[in-house]
């Protein structure tokens, strides 16, 4: 009983203390003595401060690499959205030289003995097959296109129309062991036969003795036979086989087009071969 | 000799008592006010700042009973108005008052569990804060003519409501680390 009055009288007592100083600190009667106890607080406060400070500063740290982060990754999405936007522009421009180039193919070849369009189109596909060397493109008859029809780049020949389809085409590469184009050396003026040979270079055969053919010549087509114009560039020279107990002499031909990168093609359209020549593979161009 | 042998040798129990009472009272009293001033004002919980001196004195008053709850809260509201700027006395009027209501759980069965302390810091935080809401408004009056006007709803629902949020969780905290110096504290005096 007597602990709880003596609770109690502290109580009161403390709280008459606590008003008095109320009273006296409101007044600013204390104001002196608060600012000695402030002085001497003065140290442990700035000291704490301190140490708050870097707290916060770790917090602040902390919460400015997760903000960081967050904007990492999304500048990242944007980077990765750039990248693909340049590839695409890249591409887009790449393609447009491109096509540039196989306009000024046609500008710069006005003696060639087709008139009219030639059609630029978009390979599909490589060849689907080991034993057939094609390439589908994505013209057919729809757009004009016609078996047999020459298909070049603007480096050279590339082959002719072989199948075509109602909006696509396939085009008989130069190299396929079916194909026979009937060539000339520009150098020399010495005809032959360009054959393509599977999973080798194509050869021009039958090239008469005589006149020596040298490496490095350049194999165009004559005309001759009319399944191509003439004047398009085959491939050039890069071995010679020469026998004098044979009646003709041969040379491996490098294609002057790089037919395992093609990407644009053009047909032409104006170009009507000889009547039988693209329906027969063994018929020489 | 036996005048030398009568006088003792060590301090008395009441006065290793006493020191072992006030000493730590100072140091985590002191330590409460300083953290709370820098460390804790960065806390900042929908613009309310946990009150540690609130919770601590609470916990106190439960573990040690309403007399050092008062105590604690005297000389901790002392602290906290100086360093605060607060009206000397505000603080401490308003801690011990809430001393009462935290003085009844050290009976209570449930001292031992810390949801008792939350409870009651959840009490206490509205009256702690509207004792000072209250002593704001009149002490313009204690100094002389006119007032402050103190807006009670908006105080209560800006400050006072995050403030408890804040308080609970830090009692739930800081009990368990006071009622283990409380238990040291009782350890040193059965020595």
């Amino acid at each position: 009983m007597s602990r709880v009055s003596g609770s109690t009288l502290l109580f009161f007592g403390l709280a008459a203390v606590a008003m008095t100083l109320l009273i006296l600190s409101s007044a600013g009667q204390l104001a002196p003595a608060e600012g000695l106890a402030m002085r001497a607080a003065r140290p442990f406060l700035l000291a704490f401060n301190g140490i708050g400070r870097q707290m916060s500063n770790v917090f602040t740290t902390a919460r400015d690499l997760a903000s960081l982060r967050a904007r990492t990754q999304q500048l990242q999405t944007q980077v990765d959205t750039l990248t693909i936007e340049n590839q695409q522009l890249q591409e887009l421009q790449n393609e447009n030289a491109r096509l540039r180039e196989l306009l000024r193919f046609r500008q710069l070849n006005p003696t060639y003995d087709f008139k009219g369009g030639q059609v630029i189109a978009r390979v599909l596909s490589p060849g689907p097959s080991n034993y057939l060397s094609t390439i589908a493109i994505d013209l057919g008859a729809e757009h004009g296109i016609q078996p047999g029809m020459p298909v070049v780049t603007e480096a050279g020949l590339v082959g002719r129309i072989h199948k075509v389809g109602p909006a696509s085409s396939t085009v008989l590469l130069l190299t396929d062991p079916s194909s026979g184009i009937q060539a000339l050396l520009r150098l020399k003026r010495q005809v032959g036969v360009v054959m393509g040979r599977a999973g080798a270079l194509p050869t021009m055969d039958f090239i008469p003795q005589g006149e020596k053919v040298s490496v490095g010549d350049v194999a165009i087509t004559s005309g001759l036979g009319g399944a191509f114009p003439k004047n398009i560039v085959i491939g050039q020279v890069v071995e010679v086989h020469q026998r004098d107990y044979e009646m003709f002499q041969s040379a491996t031909l490098r294609p002057s087009v790089n037919l395992d990168r093609l990407e644009f093609v053009l047909v032409i359209t104006n170009f009507k071969p000889m009547p039988g020549q693209p329906d027969d593979p063994e018929s020489v161009g | 000799m036996a005048r030398r042998a009568g006088r003792p040798r060590f301090p008395s129990p009441a006065t290793s008592r006493e020191r072992t009472g006030v000493y730590p009272a100072l140091i985590v009293l002191g330590l409460t006010v300083l953290i709370q001033a820098t460390l804790s004002a960065r806390l900042r919980f929908f613009g309310a700042s946990p009150n540690l001196l609130l919770a601590i004195v609470v916990s106190w008053s439960m573990l040690r009973g309403f007399s050092q709850g008062i105590l604690w809260g005297f000389i901790g509201g002392l602290g906290i108005d100086l360093v605060s700027g607060m009206p000397l006395g505000a603080s401490s009027l308003a801690l011990m008052s809430v001393c009462t209501l935290a003085g009844l759980g050290k009976s209570s069965v449930f001292a031992a569990n810390v949801l008792l302390p939350m409870s009651i810091v959840a009490l206490a935080t509205p009256i702690h804060g509207w004792i000072i809401l209250l002593t704001l408004q009149i002490q313009p009056a204690l100094a002389g003519p006119g007032g402050v006007s103190v807006n009670w709803l908006d105080s209560t629902a800006r400050i006072i409501a995050p403030e408890l949020a804040l308080n609970v969780l830090t009692i739930a905290l800081l009990y368990p680390l006071l009622r283990r110096l409380s238990a040291a504290l009782n350890a040193g005096r059965a020595e």
